[in-house]
């Protein structure tokens, strides 16, 4: 809610957001979300899902509403907070309930994941000021066809980044924005060809493991290449079938045949590949949140100067289909504008999205 | 270990019984032909691959029964040990001339010669350099399988998407050993072609390999059927011409027809066709016939084409959109998968057999009935076939 009055989210700050004449959007698209659905179940009553949901505000004036039945599981106090929707969430979790739907940024993406973790995928009416998590729909409209297929059974459960700006980073006046972990959300299923016309659904957990292994075969085969691996579920993947303890949100070092790094910043990763013998490195990197990021958004320890270093032709990007059919673009943004430009330029690169299997994928230039 | 070993045979079936993508086997009680007896009532057959009907072409049935009177049953063995005779080398040496190349290969099936072709034709130098294949997305499942048993790195284009190609074969250039670029010729869900004249220049620009396969378009394209390469006036040209003896030349076999050196290298190189018994004589003579026929009989090409044409634009101005279809497959486009269900099993009552094709074989919102021409069918068939489909179509609010 706080966009309108130029604030950057209202993470601690609602207050004075209303002050400013902020008003929350939150109610407004979750009623647009739920009228959708119920249009596209043919009514408010055949929508095949049973609806928990909070007092008041938080989601029962909103499903009353869309005139879609529910049952209240949580009281909301008149004015609420992140530690109401930490208890609702937790409260959700513990009736087994399938999935939750919140509406909100990525403020309230990640009071969501705190309270569940991976415990129960969940998913985002686009509400907030920063959605850079990957578990946003693009509109209300959207959110509502996905709920619609979820009910349907045809969407998958799959990983998802949790994102959100570094309120620490923030503080000291730069905008920085970071990975927090990975929860579970829903994901389009990808199905592989098995034979003459026979698909098989692939997941995205089997997706990463071909991936993995074929970085790892690329690993073994430059062994006396120096390997920077980046954050995110993938890279993580990448580092179980390494037999390494690769950090999920930072960036790792591989050198022959074992882990010589661990959550690196700028300076170590240039320190590292100074003293390495060769000074000739591979950085593999995998799109970031919601926007398709590969440089900029949760890995700026890989700086300008650290890619110049390693060449643009030394850079691996790793995405599995799942996510390339979410946002089918990479973006970069390292903050140098001769870099992001020489990204630019090149336009689109061979990312690999499988065992021995690669994707042209475009790059675009525009910052989000 | 105490275990149940084959309890995944019925938990599998059961699973894909449960999402309605197994196979129901349906019987035709006689020969494949313009009309049917399917499972007892008598249909206009819409959707087999027998698009001259040569499979009940008179020369054809006797060729096959004089090669079985003069060779027997069968031929003893595979081909490279005691499996060659005359006649199956008559076969490759007509299909050469037929095609306009310099020599041919008949491999078992068509999914036989690009499961045993393709992974020979790349792999690794021995200095570690790659090879990379680079196919088009909407590619055949047995494309499909003979890359994923090659040792190598695979690519894929956006369909039909030359710039992008072009991107793919710019980004390919420098890393990679050899580059094998591999299309169908005519696709087999949407009845498109393959752009194979840009693909020609493109491969003859980056210096890669080129590998069509054709298994829809033998037959069908081209001067007297001569295939897609003749279609562009590139036979000859294309380095691996991948087809079918089984659609519409209305027998059975896997065909690649190329240089006399792709020949050889096939020869001894392609496990498929080395490790299995090769065709009795009678599929061999049958084969023999059908190029005969095709070569002297261009009346079944002709007919093909006008029934094709009739159909499309009678569906069209029915209202029917029948996508980007420019073959006799002509997709008709329903909307959702329940749509397409509906209709299929509406013209199935109504006496015309044509099968739905839904998600995940193509986009949710793309599901359809697929139909393909047969040179036999006459224009009271058609007008049936039709009326029919104008009245389910109607009906079920697809037009």
């Amino acid at each position: 809610m706080g966009g309108r009055a130029g604030l950057k989210g209202t993470d601690g700050v609602v207050e004075k957001a209303k002050a400013l004449g902020a008003k929350p959007v939150s109610p407004h698209r979750a009623e647009e979300t739920l009228n959708a659905l119920a249009l596209l179940c043919g009514g408010a009553n055949k929508t095949r899902a049973e609806f928990l949901t909070c007092s008041g505000k938080m989601g029962a004036e909103e499903l009353a509403a869309a005139g879609i039945a529910h049952e209240i599981v949580f009281d909301a106090p008149e004015e609420t907070s992140a530690a109401d929707t930490i208890a609702a969430c937790k409260r959700f979790a513990k009736l087994g309930v399938d999935l939750i739907v919140f509406a909100g940024g990525d403020g309230t993406a990640r009071d969501v994941w705190n309270a569940v973790g991976k415990s129960v995928p969940i998913f985002g009416i686009p509400s907030g000021v920063k959605m850079h998590s990957g578990i946003f729909g693009t509109t209300p409209e959207a959110v509502a066809k996905a709920l619609h297929e979820c009910i349907g059974g045809e969407l998958s459960i799959g990983e998802a980044e949790i994102m959100d700006i570094d309120e620490e980073a923030y503080r000291r006046g730069e905008w920085k924005i970071r990975m927090f972990g990975t929860c579970l959300s829903l994901v389009e299923p990808m199905y592989v060809q098995q034979g003459k016309m026979l698909f098989e659904e692939q997941s995205d957990e089997q997706a990463k493991e071909d991936i993995a292994e074929h970085v790892c075969e690329e690993i073994n085969l430059n062994k006396e290449l120096l390997w920077i691996l980046g954050p995110g579920g993938t890279l993580e993947a990448v580092g179980k079938r390494l037999g390494i303890d690769k950090t999920l949100l930072g960036v790792d070092a591989f050198a022959g045949g074992k882990q010589i790094g661990k959550d690196l910043n700028e300076k170590e990763l240039l320190a590292l590949l100074d003293n390495y013998k060769s000074n000739k490195a591979r950085v593999v990197v995998s799109p970031i949140g919601a926007q398709g990021f590969i440089f900029g958004r949760g890995n700026l320890q890989i700086s300008a100067q650290l890619i110049r270093r390693v060449g643009l032709e030394n850079v691996v990007v790793v995405a599995t289909p799942g996510k390339l059919a979410a946002t089918p673009v990479l973006r970069v943004d390292t903050g140098n504008k001769k870099m992001d430009a020489l990204f630019a330029k090149k336009g689109y690169m061979l990312a690999v999205i499988g065992y021995r299997a690669l994707k042209l994928v475009k790059i675009d230039s525009m910052k989000l | 270990m105490k275990r149940n070993p084959t309890a995944f045979l019925k938990e599998d079936y059961d699973t894909l019984v449960r999402n309605k993508l197994d196979w129901k086997i349906r019987q035709l009680e006689g020969p494949s032909a313009p009309h049917c007896k399917i499972e007892g009532r008598e249909m206009i057959m819409l959707c087999s691959n027998n698009y001259l009907n040569l499979s009940n072409h008179p020369k054809i049935i006797q060729g096959a029964i004089d090669a079985a009177k003069k060779y027997g049953a069968g031929s003893g063995s595979v081909r490279a040990i005691a499996g060659t005779m005359d006649l199956h080398m008559e076969v490759e040496r007509k299909l050469a001339k037929f095609k306009g190349t310099e020599a041919a290969l008949i491999y078992q099936t068509g999914f036989a010669a690009n499961a045993g072709l393709i992974p020979q034709l790349v792999g690794e130098g021995p200095d570690g350099k790659r090879d990379i294949i680079i196919s088009d997305e909407l590619n055949h499942g047995s494309i499909i399988d003979g890359v994923r048993l090659a040792k190598c790195d695979r690519g894929v284009y956006k369909h039909g998407d030359m710039a992008e190609l072009e991107k793919v074969l710019r980004e390919a250039d420098a890393k990679y050993r050899r580059i094998l670029i591999i299309t169908d010729g005519v696709f087999s869900m949407d009845g498109d072609i393959a752009p194979l004249d840009g693909i020609y220049k493109l491969a003859q620009e980056y210096g890669a390999m080129t590998y069509v396969d054709d298994a829809h378009g033998e037959g069908v394209m081209g001067p007297d059927g001569r295939g897609i390469s003749a279609h562009f006036n590139l036979h000859g040209k294309i380095d691996v011409e991948m087809g079918t003896f089984s659609k519409a030349y209305g027998v059975v076999g896997g065909l690649v027809a190329g240089s006399r050196d792709l020949i050889n290298f096939a020869y001894n190189k392609s496990r498929t066709w080395l490790l299995s018994g090769s065709h009795p004589p009678a599929v061999a003579g049958a084969q023999l016939a059908a190029i005969d026929v095709l070569d002297t009989e261009p009346q079944h090409v002709k007919n093909l084409w006008e029934n094709t044409k009739y159909f499309k634009q009678q569906l069209k101005s029915i209202g029917f959109d029948t996508g980007n279809s420019v073959t006799p497959i002509t997709p008709i486009m329903c909307g959702e998968s329940a749509k397409a269900k509906a209709l299929s099993d509406a013209i199935i009552k109504d006496g015309i057999f044509a099968l739905p094709i839904i998600f995940p074989m193509v986009a949710k919102d793309k599901a359809r009935i697929r139909t393909m021409m047969n040179a036999g069918l006459s224009r009271d068939d058609l007008d049936r076939a039709l009326a029919v489909l104008e009245k389910n179509g109607k009906e079920l609010g697809i037009i």
